[in-house]
């Protein structure tokens, strides 16, 4: 992060030292048994944070360890929010945070893991979470929330409700909340604190008189008690409050800054556009040398300053105090606030605050500053993947001050490329490229702080313009200004020659030139290596081991996960962000292989790494191969519904889409028979058997030759046998081509059941053996045991004998009958066994990585087959099938 | 949704005086014989929009309507 880390954000604030014991809600904080979140939602001056600091403080929270974080606007960047969240945790147990490396850009998965493991009990308080505005942040505050481990709870206090799905939890009794109901002075607790505490001598009718002006509101009966103090006629001032209908904290402000000496009063004014406030700080705003004994001062009189640390070195004004202090600084001194804010902005800057300084220059309409700021801080900004931050600063300066600045512009782009505006991209890209002139000068008007990043600016805005290309699918374009970016690039730019070198192998794979592709991209990842971008090594062994299988070569896929896979974080000595892709595409392989087996592992050890271990496809490819696995068991609706989440949960990225889900929804529906519905997609797609082949196309080509191998075979419409024989042999000749040997391997494999269909077994047998010649010695199982039903005579005669091939082609299926009832799936033995624990229906379905309503198709199926209607006799009658395996278990 | 600028009429609870315009960036302040205040202006966007309604909120006022005036008004 680039900004420090203020440990002021993470100290349980102290508690006033004037206070009303509360006991009625620290009760209800308590007895929050088995809760997972606490809400404390009321708006400012409600107590929120007073009443959890007691809470905490009466040791009544079942838990010894407690986290705090006060969150700030800062706070709307997913890496700085995360990494504040790991600090407060940190500060509990040195174990948490270990684990999750240097890539804090998405960590509630694993922070969901480190916490589920912690041996003692833990409350994480979120303080002012209404300032999170950020949907990144909330999406993974959610998902911490929902799968919160039962010893941790989460306390957040806002003045808004957070979005998240409260009435659910509501419902099931995972939420404790307190509102402003509950919260409100009661007449008891009003005239406590104003007898007891503030020492006001008033009369019952005088308490309920401010009661009722008040509502209970705390700031206000604060702020009401304050004007009484020292002052004679109580009666009088009581009777003038009640009878007005001011704001009430605007009234009472008013009255408590009449009652300061002048200095106090503009001290307040001055410093009231501070958000944290230190004596020095104080001083170089007021000009004066008084600031740290103002504060001390008013921290003893109570006025509305709220320590931050334990030193009382730092404070912050009270929310509601600060505001109405600002409307009256507006109001009498408008023409001082941005002068204020500017002082205030070179303090932090001498202190190295960029954030704080950025802050204040833009409160102080001053843009040129605030972007003299931001332009030197922009390499780091992107190398801690701050990109959130960079938009959110940028996007507050005036659009001309931006545009009269090509670091920035193209710091922009950088931020922009990430959420993916890709016509602003293009737009910006225009911008900037006019403002560079032939002699590397800066052109008349423009303003350029960092001259180093000015520099090297053609040389990013050609990667920029090559990754935006390629996005569009302007493949020539793409490879052109590569070309051109690697000339502009400087020899020791890795990571600039990495990122070109990258996106060149990614254009030579989307043309099918997986040659070429697989050079640039072992370049790319040497590259990447050395500029200790390790995490973007995760992507060129995802490409290259994808370009590999498409080869024919699945164990050097196998080795290129394997390879990324060893090598982890320095820091800490855990994977990669990308671990769990790698885990999905072994899996991938071992299916290929014909080890289901093996590929469950994998994706079981995907899946403990969890999304945040993953890159943005890895939910998309952990569907898809999840698919597979239930495919292979025989479960078609489970693979279905699993390629409909994956089609879901597709997120473009660079990667050619070679295997569109729609396609292998449809290879699947063909090899069911469904016919009808794989032409159905072929029709909405636009393809045709007499398209010409492409590699982008190359897979959906073959889907649709499956879907009329099938159709043949159903209806014995001959055109549609002799459609895919004509198709098969232009996609057969374009794949030798390109060295597409995966791609050929498949096609030859559909040709062998498409000659058989023609009833010529000659022409069969050829094709079969030319595939089992070429994929047997890689490892190919899958692709010749699906076609088992029709080519298993051929198979048998033409794998090797004694070899891995022939072995599986001999063993019978799971699902073919025997014995006394149906046999069980595989799958549905599986569910069966997890039907003998305790666990209910959504814990087995997350157990088998499916969904609730897959559970409920085995189970119905489970029942039928063993000839009963209840979990419990299923159960028993499995244990006298001996389909338990108890006897291995125990 | 609304992405050109528009007039809104923002009434709350309690009375404000004219001070607050600046605060509320430029709205008019006007107070109403019933124990509420109007804030009236121009806001470029729903953004704009949300802002106010968010400063409204962090002073703990009490919201009682909002209402687009059309043009003309």
């Amino acid at each position: 992060m680039v900004q420090p880390l203020l440990a002021t954000k993470l100290h349980v604030p102290k508690r006033r030292r004037a206070l009303v014991p509360r006991p009625r809600l620290s009760e209800r904080l308590s007895r929050a048994d088995g809760a997972a979140l606490t809400l404390v939602s009321a708006p400012a001056g409600f107590g929120k944070t007073t009443v959890l600091t007691e809470w905490l403080d009466s040791g009544s929270t079942g838990a010894g360890a407690v986290a705090w974080l006060s969150l700030d606007e800062g706070d709307n960047d997913p890496a700085v929010f995360w990494t504040y969240v790991l600090a407060a945790l940190r500060t509990v147990s040195d174990a948490i945070g270990a684990d999750v490396g240097s890539s804090v850009d998405a960590v509630p998965t694993r922070l969901v893991n480190e916490l589920a493991a912690l041996p003692g009990e833990l409350v994480l308080v979120l303080d002012d979470y209404h300032v999170v505005d950020s949907s990144e942040v909330r999406d993974g505050v959610q998902l911490l929330v929902e799968h919160l481990p039962a010893q941790v709870r989460l306390v957040i206090a806002t003045r808004t409700d957070p979005v998240l799905p409260l009435a659910r939890m509501r419902g099931r009794g995972e939420l404790v909340e307190l509102r402003a109901a509950d919260l409100r002075f009661t007449d008891e607790e009003a005239a406590t604190y104003l007898g007891e505490v503030m020492g006001l001598d008033l009369t019952g009718d005088d308490v309920a008189a401010l009661e009722a002006r008040t509502e209970g509101w705390i700031a206000a009966l604060q702020l009401a008690a304050l004007s009484m103090q020292d002052r004679d006629d109580v009666a009088g001032f009581i009777a003038n409050f009640a009878g007005d209908d001011r704001y009430i904290v605007d009234y009472l402000v008013e009255e408590v800054l009449q009652r300061q000496p002048e200095p106090v009063r503009s001290f307040l004014l001055q410093t009231s556009v501070l958000g944290r406030l230190t004596g020095p700080l104080c001083d170089a705003v007021t000009g004066r040398d008084d600031g740290a004994a103002v504060l001390d001062a008013l921290d003893r009189g109570n006025l509305f300053v709220v320590p931050l640390d334990t030193r009382r070195r730092w404070y912050r004004y009270h929310h509601l105090f600060a505001d109405v202090l600002q409307v009256h600084l507006l109001d009498e001194q408008p023409g001082a606030v941005a002068d204020l804010h500017r002082r205030a902005c070179a303090w932090h800057e001498r202190e190295g605050d960029l954030a704080e300084a950025v802050a204040h220059a833009l409160a102080a309409g001053d843009h040129d500053r605030a972007a003299d700021l931001i332009e030197p801080a922009l390499p780091a900004l992107q190398q801690h993947r701050q990109e959130a931050t960079m938009r959110r600063w940028l996007e507050a300066l005036p659009d001309e001050v931006v545009r009269a600045r090509p670091v920035l512009s193209v710091g922009y782009v950088a931020a922009l490329m990430v959420s993916g505006d890709a016509a602003e991209v293009d737009e910006r890209l225009r911008d900037v490229e006019r403002l560079l002139t032939a002699d590397d000068a800066p052109a008349p008007g423009t303003v350029v702080v960092d001259e180093e990043a000015f520099r090297r600016l053609p040389a990013a805005i050609a990667v920029y313009r090559t990754g935006r290309l390629l996005l569009s699918g302007d493949v020539p374009g793409a490879i052109a200004h590569a070309r051109t970016a690697l000339d502009l690039l400087r020899p020791e730019d890795h990571q600039g020659r990495g990122a070109v070198a990258g996106l060149l192998g990614l254009a030579h794979w989307t043309t099918g030139d997986l040659d070429a592709g697989l050079r640039w991209w072992t370049e790319a990842a040497a590259a990447l290596e050395s500029a200790g971008f390790r995490s973007d090594v995760t992507g060129a062994a995802l490409a290259t081991a994808d370009i590999r299988s498409a080869q024919g070569r699945p164990g050097q896929a196998m080795a290129a996960y394997d390879r990324a896979l060893r090598i982890v974080d320095p820091g800490t000595g855990t994977p990669l962000r990308g671990a769990a892709d790698l885990h999905v595409g072994m899996a991938g392989v071992l299916l290929e292989r014909g080890d289901a087996a093996a590929a469950r592992r994998h994706l079981a050890a995907a899946d403990e790494l969890g999304e945040a271990g993953g890159l943005p496809q890895f939910p998309y490819r952990r569907c898809v191969e999840l698919a597979r696995v239930h495919e292979a068991d025989g479960d078609v609706d489970g693979a279905l519904a699993l390629l409909a989440e994956a089609e879901r949960r597709y997120v473009a990225d660079y990667f050619p889409e070679v295997r569109p889900v729609a396609a292998l929804r449809a290879r699947l529906l063909a090899r069911q028979g469904r016919w009808g519905e794989a032409l159905g997609w072929a029709r909405e797609r636009g393809l045709s058997p007499a398209d010409e082949p492409d590699y982008l196309h190359e897979f959906a080509h073959l889907c649709l030759a499956r879907a009329l191998v099938a159709r043949h075979a159903a209806t014995g419409e001959q055109q549609a046998l002799l459609d895919a024989v004509s198709l098969l042999d232009r996609l057969t000749a374009a794949a030798e081509a390109g060295g597409r040997t995966g791609s050929l391997i498949e096609l030859l494999v559909v040709r062998a059941v498409a000659e058989q269909a023609r009833g010529d077994t000659g022409a069969a047998a050829a094709a079969l053996r030319r595939a089992v010649d070429l994929g047997e010695p890689a490892g190919y199982v899958q692709v010749f045991l699906d076609e088992r039903r029709s080519l298993a005579a051929l198979l048998a005669t033409v794998a090797t004998p004694g070899g891995v091939l022939a072995a599986q082609v001999r063993r019978p299926t799971a699902d073919v009958p025997g014995g006394p009832v149906d046999a069980l799936t595989a799958r549905e033995l599986d569910v069966l066994r997890l039907l003998d624990t305790d666990l209910d229906g959504p814990d087995i379905a997350r157990r088998l990585f499916v969904s609730v309503n897959t559970v409920r198709t085995h189970t119905k199926n489970i029942y039928a087959k063993l000839g009963v209607n209840n979990r419990r006799a299923a159960v028993r009658r499995g244990d006298e099938l001996g389909l338990l395996g108890r006897a291995g278990e125990r | 949704m609304t992405t050109y600028p528009c007039c809104y009429e923002v009434r709350l609870d309690g009375r404000l005086d004219e001070r607050w315009a600046g605060w509320f960036d430029g709205m008019t302040v006007t107070t109403d014989g019933d124990g509420t205040t109007t804030l009236r202006g121009p806001l470029v966007d729903q953004a704009a929009l949300h802002g106010l309604l968010r400063r409204v909120h962090d002073l703990g006022l009490a919201l009682v309507s909002v209402t687009r005036l059309d043009p003309g008004h």
